[in-house]
């Protein structure tokens, strides 16, 4: 009987999305789990990364499979623009477009305009801004992003939220937005052609007021989407206040579904989260920063533009188990160094896909590593480690994740 | 001549020639070049030239799984810069460790797959221009930290350091254009050619793991005869060339006609033929192997090469419509096309991908445009090359080549596609790169101030960067409420 009821109640499935829990860590919030979305079956916690303009900065689809990444962003944003909504539905979609097999994500459209680019004005229809071509006045709505992401088929789907900046003193407009986003989410799901093939994932706001943040928790879930997105963190909050919202809104989201932070991508944050209960991450940072000659391994980042790397004959990262890395007399390897990095970086496009194709795969690997660790029940050791790697010294490390890991059972300083 | 088969003696690095001259007025011919353990490349063929160790757009791994090429030419020049900080740092190329599966310092600084072969000169093909010229034991070659001094010792030191699988000994070249056939600048490079030659052959006795390949500079047979007969009467015989490496294919009839005894040698052309029209008529005089600019170039125009050396039968028989050697793929047709970038092409590009995503990515400024485009084009000229071979072997090259001639367009069309960054210090600026000046978005409810968001500085046009804000509309605010991204706001007054 207990044995039944256990299987009943480790997964959870709805139109298009099975969600099925893996492993629960005994001493954090961490865990493991599969979501299985139209296009195969993804293990979390896990990074995605950013193809904003449905490709990945030089890598080959292909490629991009070849670091394990079996679900990627698109921008609905850029792809509403180029190659636009007619053309999309001519195609068949994003999956079509870019020949890639595997899961897509799309954000609504809204995020880029309003909270990062302060260049337009949300109203209760929607975001107005002017036309950059002639001014002309112009309406983005939440039926708008709905279209178009049903156009572009990509299996999780976003709403359109009312985004503040989190550090916004604004109390009244805070609420506003929070309250705002409830009404849209009601108007995208009215809106959503296709709920048996794309999956409508809500957007928790109400800044870092904690109260609001738990009553739009309790309006959003009452709404059932098969996943649920905590937004709004845009990096300006201190690090302290993100974990205390991201610790909070997971402690009253539903077991069963899964739990995505948008726009975060350091290493550290994303460790930290997963002990907090999240599941799914995405950021343009780890690729945007191969472009600037910037490789991220366990001991930090290294900028491979230094003179110090132009003789440096190591792989770029030793141990990494990407296509750059891997032994050289291992399947697959291209035994790319240190010194053949710096010696195109910024001079040839092919030292930028090279860094992107080891970032890429050491954020998926670190996700990769992370659920094992929860599986084996050993978490706790894995985050200690991976702190005791990036702070060698055994001090320094930043309080905001000392205090927040404490909270769910880590004493980093053990 | 006969089907028997000429064989160089026993050496690392074979070529035997399996065809030749089978037609009275062409010395086209097929070969076949072996190197154990790399791939074994069947001639006429080409080599793919290489930016800085790499060829353009495309990573290590996807050169071994989706390019067919044999071979790589890589420019000494790209490797041998001294950084204004660092003036007397060796270049760390020559401090590169082997490993068992690259054992060779040049294959394992550039990551070349072991099944590629790799050829050195000194400089980049097409070279810039240096306007200082060449002296009795140097040449001027051109970095990324801009003009610097090649002495042959270090040629020769390089090539016996990172052992090339070919090494091309210094030509004394002139970047200028073409030079008076009998002045005296042009028997000076014929002197100084076969003066350096000698040198490198004196500075490198024992060189075993490179094949070196005479140059031939771009002087008539007349004003380098002495040169060409001591290849033929001395080092032939010594085993001392392994191939010919020829500025100016022109140059073969004379000097096969003085010279049989080079007809084994593989002879590689490094003159820049701009059509595939200009290879055809290159084979023809006898050039074996390629090395082919115009391939860099056609992709990161956004061409995709459509010809092949049987052109498709005419759509109608009275039809005798000249076909375009390539397509412009940035143009609206290919907007929706999910057909491949041209008919029957296998490659990664149409294979895994269409038009459609290609016409996307060049109008996104997406890099991987430029990959793709490379792979395509890529595989046109090797299956062109493969066909040549197939009508060397039935005997129908000459009349194929005259289809061709008659079938497609002289020249390749102006692609209009955005370009990748000009790939800095080897262009030189000729204002053709200059910027467009883009609408920005403007504040809803501004103050009128225009600015660019969430950019690097510099990064944008070299399609390293995405702006977070695309920075170019094509059309007015009905396009954008046409493409379905937000609608107009009919009666709405701007504030
Ligand atoms: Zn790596
Ligand atoms: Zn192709």
């Amino acid at each position: 009987m207990w044995a039944v009821k256990r299987m009943a109640s480790t997964s959870a499935s709805s139109a298009a999305l099975t969600f099925e829990l893996v492993a629960k860590c005994s001493t954090t919030r961490a865990r493991a789990s599969v979501m299985t979305l139209p296009h195969g079956p993804v293990n979390l916690p896990m990074f995605m990364p950013v193809a904003t303009q449905a490709s990945l900065k030089g890598l080959t689809p292909e490629q991009l499979e070849g670091t394990g990444c079996r679900l990627c962003l698109n921008n609905t944003y850029h792809l509403g623009l180029k190659p636009g909504q007619e053309v999309l539905d001519a195609v068949g979609g994003a999956h079509k477009l870019q020949g890639w097999n595997h899961n897509i994500l799309t954000d609504s459209g809204g995020f880029q305009m309003v909270s990062l680019l302060k260049l337009a004005t949300v109203t209760e229809e929607g975001v107005r801004f002017l036309s950059p071509h002639d001014g002309t006045p112009m309406l983005l709505t939440p039926e708008h992003s709905i279209s178009l992401q049903n156009s572009i088929g990509s299996d999780i789907i976003m709403q359109l939220d009312d985004v503040l900046v989190t550090t916004s003193p604004d109390k009244v407009r805070m609420r506003e937005a929070m309250e705002r986003s409830v009404r849209w989410l009601d108007r995208c799901i009215a809106a959503h052609k296709n709920p048996d093939s794309q999956n409508l994932f809500c957007i928790i706001q109400g800044g870092l007021d904690l109260d609001m943040r738990r009553e739009c928790c309790k309006e959003m879930v009452a709404r059932d989407t098969p996943g649920i997105a905590i937004g709004g963190l845009s990096g300006g909050e201190a690090k302290d206040d993100f974990c205390r919202v991201v610790g909070a809104c997971n402690q009253l989201l539903p077991e069963l579904k899964p739990r995505y932070v948008m726009g975060i991508g350091y290493p550290e944050d994303l460790v930290v989260s997963v002990a907090l209960g999240a599941d799914m991450f995405d950021c343009v940072w780890p690729t945007r920063t191969a472009r600037f000659g910037n490789a991220i391994t366990k001991d930090g980042m290294l900028n491979l533009k230094r003179e110090k790397y132009a003789a440096d004959f190591g792989p770029i990262e030793d141990g990494c188990g990407c296509p750059c890395c891997r032994p050289i007399d291992e399947e697959g390897s291209m035994g790319i160094t240190r010194a053949f990095v710096h010696h195109n970086a910024a001079k040839e496009t092919v030292a930028a896909h090279l860094l992107t194709m080891h970032n890429v795969w050491y954020q998926l690997n670190l996700m990769r590593e992370a659920r094992e660790a929860i599986i084996a029940d050993r978490f706790p050791a894995f985050v200690r480690e991976f702190f005791g790697r990036l702070y060698p010294d055994g001090q320094g490390y930043p309080s905001w994740a000392v205090d927040a890991l404490q909270g769910v059972g880590i004493d980093l300083n053990s | 001549m006969t089907d028997e088969a000429e064989t160089n003696p026993a050496e690392a690095m074979t070529f035997e020639v399996l065809r030749s001259a089978l037609i009275d007025g062409s010395a086209a011919r097929l070969g076949r070049l072996a190197l154990a353990g790399r791939k074994t490349i069947d001639t006429p063929n080409f080599f793919a030239l290489t930016s800085r160790g790499v060829v353009p757009h495309i990573t290590p791994d996807n050169v071994d799984k989706h390019l067919d090429t044999g071979g790589v030419y890589m420019a000494l020049e790209d490797f041998i810069e001294r950084p204004q900080q660092h003036q007397k740092r060796q270049p760390p190329i020559y401090d590169t460790p082997t490993t068992k599966r690259h054992p060779r310092p040049l294959h394992s600084f550039t990551a070349t797959p072991p099944s590629v072969m790799t050829i050195l000169g000194a400089r980049r093909i097409p070279a810039v221009a240096s306007p200082m010229g060449n002296t009795n034991t140097s040449v001027s070659v051109f970095t990324s930290q801009g003009f610097q001094v090649l002495t042959t010792k270090e040629y020769h030191q390089a090539v016996a350091t990172l052992q090339p699988d070919i090494a091309i000994p210094l030509a004394d070249l002139s970047h200028h254009g073409p030079v008076t056939p009998t002045s005296k600048r042009a028997l000076r490079m014929a002197e100084r050619t076969d003066e350096w030659l000698g040198s490198y052959l004196a500075d490198l006795p024992s060189l075993s793991k490179t094949a070196t390949y005479a140059p031939i500079p771009p002087v008539p047979f007349p004003i380098q005869w002495e040169y060409l007969s001591r290849l033929s009467e001395d080092l032939l015989p010594l085993k001392k060339i392994a191939g010919l490496a020829l500025y100016d294919p022109d140059i073969l009839p004379d000097l096969l006609t003085a010279h049989q005894n080079l007809t084994p040698l593989p002879r590689l052309s490094l003159s820049a033929p701009p059509t595939p029209h200009h290879i055809l008529r290159h084979i023809a005089l006898g050039t074996d192997i390629f090395t082919l600019p115009f391939l860099n170039t056609v992709s990161d125009s956004g061409l995709a090469l459509t010809f092949s050396l049987t052109p498709p039968p005419p759509t109608s028989p009275s039809s005798s419509q000249i076909l375009p050697l390539a397509t412009d793929l940035s143009t609206p047709q290919n907007a929706t096309s999910l057909t491949p970038l041209s008919k029957n092409c296998t490659c990664y590009a149409c294979t895994a991908h269409h038009a459609a995503y290609i016409h996307h990515l060049l109008s996104a400024r997406e890099m991987l445009a430029w990959t793709l485009l490379q792979m395509h084009n890529h595989a046109v000229l090797s299956q062109f090359f493969a066909d040549i071979r197939a009508s060397l072997l039935s005997n129908t090259f000459t009349e194929k080549a005259a289809l061709f001639a008659r079938s497609y367009e002289p020249e390749f069309p102006a692609g209009m596609g955005e370009r990748p960054r000009a790939r800095g210090y080897q262009y030189k600026s000729a204002g053709g790169d200059g910027k467009r000046n883009r609408p920005a978005w403007e504040k809803f409810e501004g103050d009128g101030d225009k600015k660019e968001v969430g950019v690097e500085p510099g990064t944008r046009s070299e399609g390293l960067e995405t702006p977070l804000v695309p920075d170019e509309v094509d059309g007015t605010a009905a396009a954008l409420d046409h493409m379905g991204f937000a609608e107009i706001e009919h009666g709405a007054e701007q504030k």
